[in-house]
């Protein structure tokens, strides 16, 4: 009896010291959704009848061993068969696993159900960021992990948000349901937020439909989690909720920015600003490959600082900027970078690190090679 | 003929009997077991189908 009193204390010492909440960092979010309080709740309930049956099995064994120890002068029970028995320890688990699998499966139904939903937002992997469309209101995001390289490299404190931080969160509203469509340009990333309970694989050439309503405003952070490459690391995902007000200002907002954008590509743009922007452009798309400094990583990655046969060939550099290269990690970018920006980024290239063609490239010629 | 679906569904759960199985072995024909065995596995394949279906309503 003693020795019983001891073990309960010993476990109770023990889960006071791991207590299996989810604030501690130890579990698995409870997060902001019915769908991922859900998950949560099942995690647990599963987690807990696996105790149950631990502690009951090898509670027995234990037991048995010691207390039918042959040096007590236990004798082995010779029997072949007790069908009964046989019987009972093959329908107690068929009955847990079904009890188990019932409400697993009435939550992935609803996991599942991407109908009638209030807004469609369409999420394509890139190597390596994320690009949000918000369907039918004609607002497209990129989403680039905003933590500083000094960050990266250790020369510089790292942040609080290290690594799970980016310039454009998806913006979404609380309390609507919001429909996920994720597919991928390159190859196989998947987009994970688990306060959302939303973990969905982003396959070129398929769209796969997921959903979530967010029931809190608030920042949620997650990653990308299949293995894409060089900086799989570093396209986190960052979802931004707020209440419908605030997200139809936004929504507003950013049309109007992409009316501006567009409006853009009409006018004669100077060489300053379009070294200034190509310069951006450059450090958030085209670094990761072609290195800060224009020196590439050769032979994979080109370079483009000094690249005397490329600076002899306006019409090519564009071309490679806007068409890709097929069957290599240069992808186009005609779909993903607007007019003026490929203007932008191309005449940066063609003025920086000692390329001094002094070329300007309008974003009106880009827009006519796109769309002409 | 019902010997040979017990015995089948025996074999299903997991559990069946010693003496019985003795008596399988040295009276029955493989054939019917193979064949009951086929029907039954197709019927519980139909079942597991039905039971999907109506969880799905
Ligand atoms: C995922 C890695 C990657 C990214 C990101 C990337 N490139 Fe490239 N780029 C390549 C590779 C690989 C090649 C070589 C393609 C080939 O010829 O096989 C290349 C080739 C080029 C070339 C032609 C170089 C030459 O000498 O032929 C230019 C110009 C270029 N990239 C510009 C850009 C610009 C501008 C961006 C950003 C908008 C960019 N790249 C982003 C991988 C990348
Ligand atoms: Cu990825």
């Amino acid at each position: 009896m003693r020795k019983g009193f001891a073990l309960a204390a010993l476990l109770a010492g023990l889960s006071g010291q791991f207590p299996i909440s989810h604030a501690t960092g130890w579990n698995m979010p409870v997060g902001v959704s019915q769908v991922s309080r859900d998950v949560y709740d099942l995690h647990m309930i599963i987690f807990w009848i696996c105790v149950v049956i631990g502690v009951v099995v090898f509670g027995v064994m234990f037991y048995s061993l010691f207390r039918y120890r042959r040096s007590k002068g236990a004798k082995a029970a010779e029997f072949h068969e007790h069908t009964t028995v046989e019987v009972v320890w093959t329908a107690i688990p068929f009955l847990i696993l079904v009890a188990m699998a019932i409400p697993a499966t009435a939550t992935l139904k609803n996991m599942y159900d991407a109908s009638e939903a209030d807004y469609d937002v369409m999420i394509t992997g890139h190597q390596w960021r994320w690009q949000y469309d918000y369907m039918g209101e004609d607002v497209t995001l990129f989403s680039n992990m905003s933590t500083p390289k000094a960050q990266i490299a250790g020369t510089e404190e790292k942040g609080e948000h290290y690594l799970l931080e980016v310039d454009e969160p998806l913006v979404l509203p609380v309390d609507r349901k919001i429909r996920l469509l994720t597919t991928s340009a390159d190859v196989i990333h998947s987009w994970w937020v688990p306060d959302l309970a939303v973990k969905k694989d982003a396959i070129p050439g398929f769209v796969n439909e997921s959903w979530t309503r967010i029931d809190e405003p608030g920042i949620y952070r997650g990653q990308c989690t299949e293995l894409c490459g060089k900086d799989h690391g570093f396209m986190p995902v960052v979802v931004h909720a707020m209440e419908q007000e605030q997200f139809d200002a936004w929504l507003a907002e950013r049309k109007q920015a992409a009316a501006a954008e567009a409006g853009g590509v009409d006018r004669e743009w100077g060489l300053e600003e379009l070294v200034e922007r190509g310069e951006k452009v450059y450090a958030t798309v085209c670094a990761s490959c072609h290195q800060a400094e224009g020196q590439g990583l050769p032979p994979t990655f080109p370079a483009l600082a000094g690249n005397q046969a490329l600076m002899d060939d306006l019409d090519r550099h564009i071309d490679v900027v806007v068409n890709g290269v097929s069957g290599s990690a240069m992808a186009s970018f005609s779909g993903t970078l607007s007019p003026v920006d490929i203007a932008a980024v191309v005449t940066f290239e063609r003025n920086a690190w000692g390329n001094e063609t002094g070329d300007v490239v309008q974003p009106a010629d880009i827009q006519a090679l796109i769309a002409p | 003929m019902w010997d040979v679906i017990k015995s089948v569904l025996a074999a299903f759960f997991g559990v069946q009997q010693d003496q019985r199985r003795r008596k399988d072995f040295e009276q029955g024909k493989p054939g019917a077991f193979i064949l009951i065995g086929i029907l039954l596995a197709f019927l519980l394949v139909v079942i597991v189908f039905a039971v999907a279906l109506m969880a799905a309503g």
